[in-house]
């Protein structure tokens, strides 16, 4: 299926789904707690080595905490490694004779560039064309979070989540857009304060019928 | 240790009149700045306080070349972040993220390599003009000291000249200087009403800064739509709460 080489492209993903069909998933979670205090303290060395070499006083009150505090802030920002799509979507997906489109529009987005480790954010909006099976309308914005709280390509982002969620409902089609200013054109580089990027995936009916896919435009996007 | 530095700079603009005079003592001349870093003479006062004075006076922390010779180092601190968090430093998208978000990281610190006074020098005129000056709506980007996650907004900001005007993108380049380091909101814009005030020795300045930060919109309360506001008075925009409202209704239009 189409979708299946998605999960290739973020390695850590990749990792996550091998290991979770074999069963091994639930051990290395175990190891992985016993490690996390370790990994944070490197995170936080490494930290201190950066404050230092941009010239800053490292000792001084208000960086005293500050390594703990941005290895804490940057964990958060990519804790979507640790969450999978079947954990959220379990138990919220439902059997409903419902066939018509259900979007959910304007749910804010955060996420990493992985160029820069410089923040995006935006929105996104999803629509799909349910087949016997609605889910959760939170779990959409769930699905998002998983995904978005990572090192992230907003190309890509987009397709894993417009991929996570035709795995799990198989519905008649699917569409995601997103929306996002990059603080990495804005804060640096070209430095173009009001550009925003948009990527779009349209899957099935939305790929294929053009009705469909405008229905979708007119009521997310279109204000 | 004061009086050496004032020798070391022989310019005009550090007079006599000074800085206590044109503020009408309503200023108490200290503020609180970050330490300067291991390029500053050990004899500096070891606190925090120092005479305002000395922002004219600031040692540049970092240079150009300083920041060529750090980048393997800051490098490598990224390769050990992305470790961290579980990524694989090695794909493709990855491979060059270290360097790339060192670069990022200098650039959003590069206040600490530039000094006022090579900004100002050759833009301060004499104009026989006493009415209020404001530039408003000034782009900033700034770091949050405490979690290095973005801060951005925008700075007002108005002086009432005392025979000397100061070129207008000169005002934007302060706030560029202050804002591009390691910031809190409300030391950035005390500072930057510093800088101007030293400067120009106005009847007074006003800075307004509204901005959202990151490290409360991303993470943390994760509230989407606060903004923060800070402001700094002084002199006649202190005083007199004619002219303060003057301002504030004109950058609000």
């Amino acid at each position: 299926m189409e979708y299946q080489h998605d999960i290739e492209i973020n390695g850590e993903d990749k990792y996550l789904n091998i290991c979770k069909h074999n069963g091994l998933f639930e051990k290395e979670k175990d190891s992985k707690d016993d490690t996390d205090s370790n990994k944070l303290s490197h995170i936080e060395k490494a930290y201190t080595t950066i404050l230092g070499e941009l010239g800053e006083d490292v000792d001084r009150e208000g960086l005293l905490r500050t390594p703990l505090r941005a290895a804490k802030a940057m964990q958060f920002f990519t804790k979507g490694y640790k969450e999978t799509t079947q954990d959220i979507l379990n138990d919220a997906i439902f059997d409903e004779n419902h066939d018509e489109m259900v979007i959910v529009k304007d749910i804010e987005l955060f996420s990493l560039c992985e160029h820069h480790l410089v923040p995006f954010f935006g929105k996104a909006h999803i629509a799909y064309l349910p087949n016997k099976k609605v889910v959760g309308l939170s779990k959409l914005a769930r699905i998002v979070e998983i995904y978005s709280r990572r090192l992230q390509v907003q190309e890509r982002l987009t397709k894993q989540i417009a991929s996570a969620i035709s795995e799990a409902l198989e519905p008649a089609g699917v569409a995601v857009v997103i929306e996002a200013a990059h603080m990495c054109m804005v804060m640096r580089g070209v430095q173009k304060m009001n550009a925003s990027t948009v990527t779009s995936v349209m899957l099935g009916t939305f790929q294929d019928n053009p009705t469909t896919r405008k229905e979708f435009l007119d009521l997310a996007i279109r204000k | 240790m004061e009086h050496s530095k004032q020798k070391q700079y022989g310019s005009s603009e550090n007079k006599e009149t000074g800085h206590s005079s044109v503020l009408n003592g309503h200023f108490d001349g200290t503020v609180k700045r970050p330490a300067a870093g291991p390029s500053l003479p050990p004899a500096a006062e070891s606190g925090s306080q120092r005479p305002v004075m000395e922002s004219w006076r600031e040692e540049r922390t970092r240079s150009v070349e300083d920041n060529e010779m750090s980048l393997p180092s800051l490098a490598a601190a990224y390769t050990t972040i992305l470790r961290g968090l579980g990524e694989d430093p090695q794909r493709q998208g990855l491979l060059k993220t270290p360097w790339r978000a060192a670069t990022a990281m200098q650039f959003f610190t590069k206040g600490y390599q530039e000094k006022i006074i090579d900004v100002l020098n050759d833009a301060i005129f004499d104009e026989d003009h006493d009415e209020m000056v404001i530039v408003k709506d000034i782009d900033m980007f700034s770091m949050c000291e405490h979690h290095l996650v973005p801060i951005f907004g925008r700075v007002h900001i108005g002086y009432l000249p005392n025979k000397r005007v100061l070129g207008l993108s000169k005002l934007a380049r302060i706030v560029e200087i202050y804002s591009r380091r390691l910031q809190v909101q409300e030391r950035l814009t005390k500072q930057i009403a510093v800088a101007i005030t030293e400067a120009l020795q106005p009847t007074g300045v006003g800075v307004v800064i509204e901005a959202t930060h990151m490290c409360m919109v991303m993470r943390g309360v994760q509230k989407m739509n606060s903004k923060t506001v800070t402001s700094t008075m002084l002199g006649v925009f202190r005083e007199d709460p004619k002219t303060r409202d003057e301002f504030l209704t004109l950058i609000r239009s």
